[in-house]
C-alpha cells in the first residue's frame, strides 16, 4: 500500500497534496488516541468539564439554594481541614483529614487482612474438599444474603461504639467475594497438574500449598478486588454510626451541623483512597500473577 | 527395574454415559523391558497408564508391580503426560527439581543432576523462563527432564514427543534411548506412530479399538544399540507390515463394533 502511494506521489504534478498527506492526516489522530498522555487527556475531559459546569451554574459559592457548594468551596474546605491549625473551637475539623484518613484506612486494612486469613483458607477447603464444601459452603450461603448494614446492630451490640465494631463489619464483608473466588479457583484446577505433583512424591499439604493455591490466585485476586470496595463501603457506614472518628464519622457529622462542602471533600478523599488502595492490589496481582504475563511479553 | 502384571484388568468410566475403556487385558512387563503401547484413538492407552501411574484405580482384575497391588501416585513410577502439565507459576528450573524437592532429597544430591538433565535435553538457557514462554516441543522436554531427575524404576509415558518436530523428536527418542540403556528403567511407552514403538521397543503391544485388550504383541529382535538408521533395513520394514496389518484389522474390527 506504501508502495503504490509513493508512486502515485512520484507521477503527480509538484505542488499537487500527495495521497500520502491524507492517510498521515487520517492515522495522526489513532496514534494521538494510542499514547499514554492522550489518555490521559481522554480520561480527563469528562470530569473536567462536570466540575466546569458545577462551578459555573452556582452562584455566591453555592447551587440550590445554598445546598451544595460550588467546587471551589469544597476545595478550600479541603485545605483547612487539611492543612488548618488543630484545636480551633470554630471549625472542629481543621487540621483533622489526615488523622482521619488513616484512622479508616487501618480499619480497612487490618479487616480486609482478617478477611483475607479466614477467606483464602475456608475456599480453597471448600473448592478442594468434598468434606469442606459440605461443612462450610451451606453455611455460607446462608449467611451471605443478610447485607453487612443489616449487621450494624448486631455488631454495635457487641463490640459497642468502637474501631472493633468496623472492623468486624469490614472483615465480614470483605469475606464474602474472597471466599467464593477463592472456591472457583481451587475447585478448576486443571487435574493433571494434581496428578503431576503427585506422581512427583507431594503430600496432601503440598498439593495445598504448591498447586491449589497458586492455581487459584488469579480468581483468588478478584475476590480481593472485589473485597476491597466492600471493605470500603463498610468503613463508612459503620463510621457513620458505630464509630466517633474516621472518613465516615466526618461525613456523616458534617452532614449533620450542614457542612457539605467539607461532605463532598470527605467523599472525594474516600474514592481516592479506594482507588489507591485498589491500584495497591493491582500491583500486587501484577507481580504474584508475572508468570502468566511472561508469555505476552 | 520394575516388574509389571496385569491380570484381566478392566477399567468403567461411570460417568454420565459409562464408558467401557478397558476390557480384559493381560500384561506382563519385565524389569527392565521397553514395552510400547499401540492403538487407536480414545482405545484406552492414557486409561492403562492412569492405572499403571496409580492415578486411577482398575473396575476389575488385578493390576501388580514388583508383586504387590498397584499403590498411590508415587516417584518410583515418573509419568510423562501427553500434555507437559507442568507448573505454569514455576520456572523451568523450579518444575524440574519439583520431585526432589518433594521427596526432601537434599539441594546437593539433585542439583548437578537436574543441570545436566536440562543440558541434555536442550534447555540448559531456558532454566529461569516460564512455561508460558516455551514452545510445546520444549514444555514436553522439561516433561520429560523432571521426570528423568527422580530416577524412576518405571517411565511411564503418554505420547510424550507427539508435538515435537522430526528432528527434535529423533534427538529424544535417541536421548531416552541412552537413558533407558544406563538406568535399565521398565518403560511403557504409549505412541501413534510405529516406526517409533519399533525403534524404541523390546516388544510392540497393539491394542484393540474400546473397550481395549492387547490385541497383539510383536517382540522386536533388532539389535541394540538401535539408531534412526535401522529405519531403512528390511527387518524394519517387515516389522511395520506386520504391525500396519494388525492395526488396520483392529480398525476394522472397530467399525464392525460401532456399526
Ligand atoms: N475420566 C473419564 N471419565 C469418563 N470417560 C473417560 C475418562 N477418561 C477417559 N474416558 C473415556 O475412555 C476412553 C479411553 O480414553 P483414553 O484417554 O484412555 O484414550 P487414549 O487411547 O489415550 O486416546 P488418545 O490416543 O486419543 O489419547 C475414551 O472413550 C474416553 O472418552
Ligand atoms: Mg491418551
Amino acid at each position: 500500500m506504501t508502495d503504490t502511494s509513493v508512486k502515485q506521489a512520484g507521477s503527480r504534478p509538484a505542488g499537487m497534496a500527495a495521497p500520502g498527506s491524507r492517510a498521515l492526516g487520517s492515522t495522526l489522530p489513532r496514534i494521538l488516541v494510542n499514547s499514554g498522555l492522550a489518555q490521559i487527556v481522554l480520561a480527563l475531559i469528562l470530569p473536567v468539564a462536570i466540575v466546569a459546569i458545577w462551578q459555573l451554574a452556582g452562584t455566591n459559592g453555592s447551587l440550590f439554594g445554598g445546598v451544595l457548594p460550588t467546587p471551589d468551596r469544597v476545595v478550600s474546605a479541603w485545605w483547612i481541614w487539611a492543612f488548618g491549625p488543630k484545636g480551633m473551637g470554630l471549625n472542629p475539623y481543621s487540621g483533622t483529614w489526615l488523622a482521619n484518613v488513616i484512622f479508616s484506612t487501618q480499619r480497612v486494612a487490618q479487616g480486609f487482612l482478617v478477611a483475607i486469613l479466614v477467606g483464602v483458607p475456608a475456599g480453597i477447603w471448600i473448592g478442594w474438599s468434598r468434606l469442606g464444601a459440605q461443612i462450610l459452603d451451606p453455611t455460607v450461603q446462608m449467611l451471605r444474603p443478610i447485607p453487612i448494614t443489616a449487621w450494624l446492630p448486631f455488631s454495635l451490640a457487641v463490640f459497642g461504639i468502637s474501631g472493633f465494631s468496623a472492623i468486624f463489619l469490614i472483615a465480614l464483608g470483605a469475606f464474602y467475594p474472597i471466599v467464593i473466588n477463592t472456591t472457583q479457583g481451587a475447585r478448576h484446577v486443571e487435574r493433571n497438574l494434581v496428578r503431576a505433583a503427585l506422581m512427583m512424591g507431594a503430600g496432601r499439604f503440598d498439593i495445598l500449598r504448591r498447586v491449589v493455591l497458586p492455581a487459584a490466585l488469579p480468581s483468588i485476586f478478584t475476590g480481593l478486588r472485589i473485597g476491597l470496595g466492600i471493605g470500603w463501603t463498610a468503613v463508612i457506614v459503620s463510621e457513620m454510626i458505630a464509630v466517633k472518628s474516621g472518613l465516615g464519622y466526618v461525613l456523616w457529622d458534617a452532614y449533620y451541623v450542614g457542612r457539605m462542602d467539607v461532605v463532598i471533600a470527605d467523599m472525594v478523599s474516600i474514592g481516592v483512597m479506594g482507588l489507591l488502595s485498589d491500584q495497591l492490589i493491582l500491583l500486587a496481582e501484577r507481580w504474584a500473577l508475572s508468570w502468566r504475563l511472561a508469555g505476552a511479553r | 527395574m520394575a516388574e509389571i502384571t496385569l491380570r484381566q484388568v478392566a477399567k468403567t468410566y461411570f460417568s454420565a454415559v459409562p464408558v467401557r475403556a478397558l476390557d480384559s487385558v493381560d500384561l506382563d512387563i519385565a524389569e527392565g523391558e521397553f514395552v510400547a503401547l499401540l492403538g487407536p484413538s480414545g482405545c484406552g492407552k492414557s486409561t492403562l497408564l492412569n492405572i499403571l501411574a496409580g492415578f486411577e484405580g482398575a473396575s476389575e482384575g488385578s493390576a501388580l508391580i514388583d508383586g504387590g497391588a498397584i499403590g498411590k501416585p508415587g516417584p518410583d513410577r515418573g509419568v510423562v503426560f501427553q500434555e507437559a502439565a507442568l507448573f505454569p507459576w514455576l520456572t523451568v528450573w523450579e518444575n524440574v527439581v519439583f520431585g526432589p524437592k518433594m521427596q526432601g532429597v537434599p539441594r546437593s544430591d539433585y542439583e548437578d543432576r537436574a543441570r545436566e538433565m536440562l543440558a541434555t535435553v536442550g534447555l540448559k538457557d531456558f532454566a529461569q523462563s516460564y512455561p508460558a514462554q516455551l514452545s510445546g516441543g520444549m514444555r514436553q522436554r522439561v516433561g520429560i527432564a523432571r521426570v528423568l531427575v527422580m530416577q524412576p524404576r518405571a517411565l511411564l509415558m503418554d505420547e510424550p514427543f507427539g508435538a515435537l518436530d522430526a528432528q527434535t523428536r529423533m534427538a529424544m527418542q535417541e536421548l531416552l534411548l541412552t537413558v533407558w540403556e544406563k538406568l535399565n528403567t521398565t518403560v511403557v511407552f504409549v505412541t501413534h506412530d510405529i516406526d517409533e514403538a519399533i525403534l524404541l521397543a523390546d516388544r510392540v503391544c497393539v491394542m484393540t479399538a474400546r473397550p481395549a485388550r492387547i490385541g497383539r504383541e510383536i517382540p522386536i529382535a533388532l539389535p541394540r544399540p538401535r539408531s534412526i538408521d535401522d529405519l531403512t533395513t528390511p527387518e524394519f520394514t517387515r516389522y511395520k507390515a506386520e504391525i500396519m496389518a494388525e492395526m488396520r484389522s483392529a480398525h476394522r474390527q472397530a467399525e464392525t463394533t460401532a456399526a
